[in-house]
């Protein structure tokens, strides 16, 4: 009787193990990608080549608009017949990224710019080698709020991302630039999907962070932006490429490929923006519906209302651009050590844009579904 | 691997075995202190096996120290005394809990008494209760946001979810168990509903309840953490998220782990006191 009792819990147990790793492809993996396809041989493709095992390697990334060339490179990559497969690796917070990569779980990944500062001034080894957009925030408050220039805001209550984000860095410059206290704000942390609702309640007055944040609750119309980030600093940064020392130091090759690959996304993303943006289209298409989980129409509205509301072009990291940063950065006590450009920024990846091979092959979610089978 | 850890984790385990010869008095003293430090260096041993060397070209190698040991926390605690943060945390926490756990034994107890003794009432209340009671606290924080905005009532909201629903099954057992032989007694007696309410069933069921508040108080700190992961700012859940949010903090998160546990202890131990009062000893067979 007790044996009985004992073996049906142990197949009971053995079949749920099953099922988890048969359905949920592995703990690590969030879930949200990838066919779980062997090299495409039936693919038609027509290369008849020996089946060569493709190297898979992945790359961190939250499902907000400024990490976008990551899943593109991504698909891009997967429906490619040579190279490098780059996976793409889906997190929810800045936290539990930064400690995948700090445990070396992970070697790359896109983040927020000042907190890869703040880790490579704690002693990290890791390095910012491209930018992953420019601009792609938006200051957003409630539709029927009263303000209309950024002064207004004195006295209210606005949510950042966290104090290691550039977001907190632009809300203390425009205190700067308007004469304003440090204070005349106050600034809450607030994790990103929690600030349109925070807004809806009236539990703040504002928020500020990368879309699509911005635009929920502007679609769902109790938000209005009062100022998107080319009107508060042209060429905003906020996230960038992020990859370990010893990633750099044994594969080079690796690091240039996805940096190519990355730098090819952003150029197809912005090459036909004044001609109908149909390479958004396409990605809100696939990025919303394999990558982000997030309602395509959502990141369509972000990626062409206008189009420049983000930019994936000039993503070469500058010195004149990361050391306004990481001066507000120190000013701000926000990083306690001042570092130079070249202990957390190395630029040797970035690609001649001319020479880059353009991407061509971008199929929508339901055909590449079909291709698999 | 360092030498001295390893050293004295060995010494501290042969320690542990030998002291099967001693005298359970000195058993007492010397089994948690030697526990405790074979936990320590058996920290030491795994954090420093998370270290490794750095070998760039062209620059000195260097070590990169991933999680802190024992003796890297140490600082971590002065930094948090000195500017008197960690003293500040500690009353927002306790405050919090302490509301948030006095509002689910104000209503808990009423609705369990009243679940336990009605039978209308048990049928109305409890399958809701036991719906609810397995839904772990965080997933109220979306909620509690909503509801309550960043202010301390959000996070004090959470503590309650964690302490409400084991207090009202305590509360509703205790009245269900109780003997019927005190109810016939007292209706001998002609007591009236409300005397019996507050002379014999009350009292009957205050051990199972005291015991139950224990149960409660307890799972109401272990949710502070994530209670103070709304968006308010400060407590010691709030150092832990915060100290997450940083670079490389992870002496302060366990800095904030170990002054959690300690304030666990104590809250446990007052709450043990009650059940020495008299009007609850009773109930319990041992002390």
């Amino acid at each position: 009787m007790k044996l009985k009792i004992v073996l049906i819990g142990v197949a009971a147990f053995a079949l749920l193990a099953y099922a988890h790793y048969r359905f949920n492809s592995g703990p690590i993996s969030r879930g949200s990608l990838e066919p779980e396809n062997p090299p495409s041989t039936a693919a038609g493709a027509g290369q008849a080549e020996a089946p060569k095992e493709r190297e898979v390697f992945r790359v961190g990334f939250l499902p907000v608009t400024c990490h976008l060339t990551c899943p593109v490179t991504s698909w891009v990559t997967q429906h490619s017949s040579a190279g490098t497969k780059f996976q793409a690796e889906r997190f929810s917070d800045f936290p539990t990224m930064k400690e995948a990569l700090i445990a070396r779980k992970i070697d790359a990944t896109f983040m927020i710019v000042p907190l890869a500062m703040k880790l490579a001034a704690d002693g990290v080894p890791v390095k910012i080698v491209y930018l992953g957009h420019r601009d792609g925030s938006a200051l957003t408050v409630g539709i029927d709020s009263p303000f209309k220039e950024f002064k207004d805001l004195a006295g209210k209550r606005v949510a950042i991302p966290s104090r290691f984000s550039n977001q907190h860095l632009l809300m203390q410059r425009m205190l700067k630039q308007n004469g304003m206290a440090r204070d005349a704000i106050e600034l809450v942390e607030m994790a990103p999907p929690d600030m349109p609702g925070a807004l809806a309640a009236k539990a703040i007055d504002g928020y500020i962070v990368g879309e699509p944040h911005g635009a929920r609750a502007e679609m769902a119309g109790y938000g209005r932006v009062l100022f998107f980030m080319k009107d508060l600093w042209p060429d905003f940064i906020s996230c960038g490429l992020v990859v370990r020392q010893e990633l750099i130091n044994d594969r080079p090759e690796l690091v240039q490929e996805l940096v190519d690959g990355i730098a090819a996304s952003g150029l197809w993303l912005e090459d036909d923006i004044d001609d109908g943006a149909q390479h958004r289209k396409q990605a809100s298409e696939v990025v919303g519906k394999v990558f982000y989980n997030q309602d395509p129409k959502l990141l369509e509205w972000v990626l062409t209302r206008p189009t420049d509301r983000v930019r994936y072009d000039n993503l070469l990291p500058t010195r004149k651009n990361f050391d306004e940063i990481m001066d507000l950065a120190v000013e701000m006590n926000v990083i306690t050590k001042r570092m130079a450009f070249e202990e957390y920024c190395d630029a040797q990846f970035a690609p001649d844009l001319g020479a880059l091979p353009k991407i061509e092959n971008f199929p929508p979610p339901d055909v590449a579904a079909k291709s698999d089978k | 691997m360092s030498i001295p850890a390893l050293v004295t984790a060995v010494v501290a385990a042969a320690v542990i075995v030998a002291s099967r010869g001693l005298r359970q008095r000195a058993q007492a003293v010397v089994l948690p202190i030697f526990t405790g430090i074979l936990l320590l260096a058996v920290w030491h041993l795994w954090a420093e096996s998370t270290w490794y060397e750095l070998a760039t070209p062209g620059q000195p190698t260097r070590r990169v120290e991933v999680f802190p040991t024992p003796g890297r926390v140490l600082p971590a605690f002065a930094e948090l005394a000195s500017d008197g943060r960690i003293f500040r945390y500690i009353i927002a926490s306790l405050f919090r809990v302490a509301t948030g756990f006095g509002v689910a034994a104000l209503i808990g107890i009423p609705l369990g008494l009243y679940a336990g003794w009605s039978t209308r009432g048990g049928y109305a209340i409890d399958p809701y209760i036991a719906a609810l009671r397995p839904i772990s606290p965080i997933a109220w924080i979306p909620i509690s946001t909503l509801a309550f905005g960043i202010k301390d009532e959000a996070a004090i909201f959470i503590i309650f979810m964690g302490a409400f629903f084991p207090i009202v099954t305590g509360a509703a057992t205790a009245v269900r168990s109780m003997p019927i032989a005190y109810v016939r007694a007292a209706h001998n007696f002609g007591l009236r509903k409300w005397e019996l309410l507050r002379f014999v069933v009350f009292p009957a069921a205050l051990p199972q309840i005291i015991t139950s508040l224990r149960i409660a108080l307890g799972i109401g700190w272990l949710v502070v953490v994530a209670a103070e992961m709304t968006a308010i700012q400060s407590g010691l859940g709030f150092l832990i998220v915060d100290a997450r949010n940083m670079g490389m903090r992870y002496d302060l998160v366990v800095a904030g782990m170990i002054v959690i546990g300690a304030i666990g202890i104590g809250l446990d131990w007052l709450v043990r006191r009650l059940e020495r009062l008299d009007s609850v000893r009773w109930g319990f067979s041992k002390e």
